[in-house]
C-alpha cells in the first residue's frame, strides 16, 4: 500500500507540476530533465521496493499515455526503475550529493534503455546515439534537477524521514 | 537525506513488483484499439489540467518569443499577397482554357505541440487540436518549414501526429518541376544532429542533383492525400543503387521535430485527385 505523508506529496507535485509548466522553455527536448521520472526517483529513495514498482507503474502509464509511440514500455521500465531504485538505495547506496546525483542518472539512462528495448528500437542506429549521446545529457541535466530539487527541499524531505 | 529503514524488499514487495510488471506487459501486448482507449482515457481525466497547463504555458511563451519573427513574417507575406490576386485572376483564366475544375481549397486549425520525456518522443506527438477543431485522421501535419507529420487518431480536444521519423511513415514525393518521383520514408538515424530521409523507387535513368528539394506530390497518403507542394527535405547523395532499375536518394528533411512547438494541422477535406483532374463542361 502507497504511503505518502503530505511534505513528500507536496514535493512530487511542485515537480510533476514543473515538469508540465516548464517543458516549453527547455530548448532542445531531448536533452531537458524528465522530472516525472526525478519524481518517481525521489519518492524510491524514501520508499518500499513494492510500492516504489507501483508509482512506476503509474507514471509509466502516464508517459505511455503522453507518448504512444509503444503503450505499455514506459510502464515496464518505470516499474523496474522504481523498484531498483528503492532496493538498491537501501542496499547499497550512502547518504551524500555525489551519490544521489549517480542515481538519478543512472535512474534515468536505465529508464530510456528500458523504454527503447521494450519499444523494439533495437535494430535502429537511432539506438545507439539515443544511448551515447541524448540519454546520458538528458540525464545529466536530470541528475542536476535532481539534486538542485534535493536541497531545495531537504528540510522536507528530512523531516519526512526521521518520522 | 535518510532512506526509510524498511526499504529492503519483502516478499509482499516482490509480489507487488510482479504484479506491475505483469500488467505492464499486458499493457504492451494489447490490441491497438485498447491501448487508444486506455491512453485517452488517461489523458482525458488524471492529465487533463496538466495538459492545459502545459499548453496555456506553451502558448505564452510562444506568443512572447514569437512576436517579432511573426512581425517580419507577416511583412513579407503582405507583399507577396499583394501580387495573388492578379495570380488568381490568371490562373482562373488559365483552368478555363485548359478546362480543368477548380483548384480545391484548403483548411487548416493551428495546434501546439505538447512535446514529452520519453525518448521515443521523437516518433510521436501530442497535438492540442482535435475533433472538435475538425482535426480528423489523415490531416497532414505541416510546419513553415515543411511537412512534419500526419494525425493517426484523435480525440475531442487533443490528437496524436505520426512525425516523418517514424518507420512506418511514408509519403509520395517529387521534384518542384514534377519530373522525379519517388516515395519518402525515414532512414533511420544517421547521426545525433542529421535528419535523413530516402527518396526511393526513382527510376535509374533520372538523376537527382545534390541540393535538389523534394516536395509531397500530391498523390498517396496513409489515409487521405498530402496536399501537393508540401516542402519535405533536401537531397544530399545517392544511398543505394539497383543497376540498371532504380535508385535511392538519402534526403536532409526539412523539418527537426525536437525543434517544433507550433504546427498546422490541414483539415479540408480529403483531396480527390481524380476530381481534380476531371473535365468541367465545357462553355459555348
Amino acid at each position: 500500500m502507497l504511503r505518502l505523508d503530505y511534505r513528500l506529496a507536496g514535493v512530487l507535485l511542485v515537480l510533476v507540476v514543473l515538469h508540465f509548466v516548464l517543458r516549453p522553455f527547455m530548448g532542445d527536448l531531448r536533452v531537458a530533465p524528465d522530472l516525472l521520472l526525478l519524481a518517481l526517483l525521489v519518492y524510491a529513495i524514501q520508499a518500499r521496493p513494492g510500492d516504489a514498482a507501483i508509482a512506476g507503474f503509474v507514471i509509466g502509464l502516464v508517459a505511455d499515455a503522453l507518448t504512444p509511440v509503444a503503450f505499455g514500455a514506459g510502464a515496464l521500465a518505470h516499474t523496474c526503475v522504481g523498484y531498483l531504485a528503492a532496493w538498491g538505495k537501501a542496499v547499497f547506496f550512502a547518504e551524500s550529493v555525489p551519490v544521489s546525483a549517480g542515481f538519478f542518472f543512472a535512474g534515468t539512462w536505465l529508464r530510456d534503455l528500458l523504454v527503447l528495448v521494450a519499444g523494439r528500437h533495437l535494430g535502429d542506429r537511432t539506438l545507439l546515439w539515443q544511448l551515447a549521446v541524448w540519454s546520458p545529457l538528458k540525464a545529466l541535466t536530470t541528475a542536476v534537477a535532481g539534486v538542485l530539487a534535493l536541497m531545495l527541499f531537504r528540510r522536507w524531505l528530512d523531516e519526512r524521514a526521521r518520522a | 537525506m535518510t532512506p526509510a529503514p524498511d526499504t529492503f524488499a519483502s516478499r509482499r514487495d516482490t509480489l507487488a513488483f510482479v504484479i506491475c510488471l505483469l500488467l505492464a506487459f499486458t499493457a504492451r501486448v494489447a490490441p491497438p484499439t485498447a491501448q487508444s482507449a486506455a491512453s485517452d482515457a488517461i489523458v482525458h481525466t488524471v492529465l487533463a489540467p496538466f495538459l492545459y497547463l502545459q499548453e496555456q504555458v506553451e502558448v505564452i511563451r510562444a506568443s512572447r518569443s514569437r512576436y517579432l519573427a511573426t512581425v517580419g513574417l507577416r511583412d513579407s507575406v503582405l507583399a507577396r499577397a499583394m501580387a495573388v490576386e492578379g495570380l488568381e485572376l490568371e490562373n482562373e483564366q488559365l483552368r478555363r482554357q485548359l478546362e480543368l475544375s477548380r483548384r480545391l481549397n484548403v483548411r487548416h486549425v493551428s495546434a501546439e505541440v505538447l512535446q514529452q520525456a520519453l525518448p521515443t518522443a521523437g516518433f510521436m506527438a501530442r497535438l492540442s487540436a482535435g475533433r472538435d477543431d475538425g482535426v480528423r485522421p489523415g490531416s497532414p501535419v505541416i510546419t513553415p518549414q515543411g511537412l512534419f507529420g500526419v494525425v493517426q487518431s484523435v480525440s475531442s480536444g487533443q490528437s496524436v501526429a505520426l512525425l516523418w521519423t517514424h518507420g512506418d511513415f511514408r509519403v509520395s514525393a517529387m521534384t518542384l518541376d514534377g519530373s522525379v518521383f519517388g516515395i519518402v520514408a525515414p532512414r533511420g538515424g544517421g547521426g545525433p544532429n542529421t535528419m535523413l530521409l530516402e527518396l526511393r523507387g526513382v527510376p535509374y535513368q533520372q538523376e537527382v542533383p545534390v541540393e535538389t528539394m523534394i516536395y509531397t506530390s500530391g498523390l498517396g497518403g496513409t489515409s487521405g492525400v498530402y496536399p501537393r507542394g508540401i516542402p519535405i527535405g533536401t537531397i544530399v547523395g545517392v544511398g543505394e543503387e539497383q543497376e540498371g532499375w532504380s535508385r535511392t536518394y538519402v534526403a536532409r528533411a526539412a523539418v527537426a521535430p525536437a525543434s517544433v512547438s507550433h504546427v498546422v494541422v490541414l483539415t479540408g477535406p480529403a483531396l480527390d485527385v481524380q476530381q481534380a483532374f476531371a473535365e468541367t463542361p465545357s462553355g459555348p
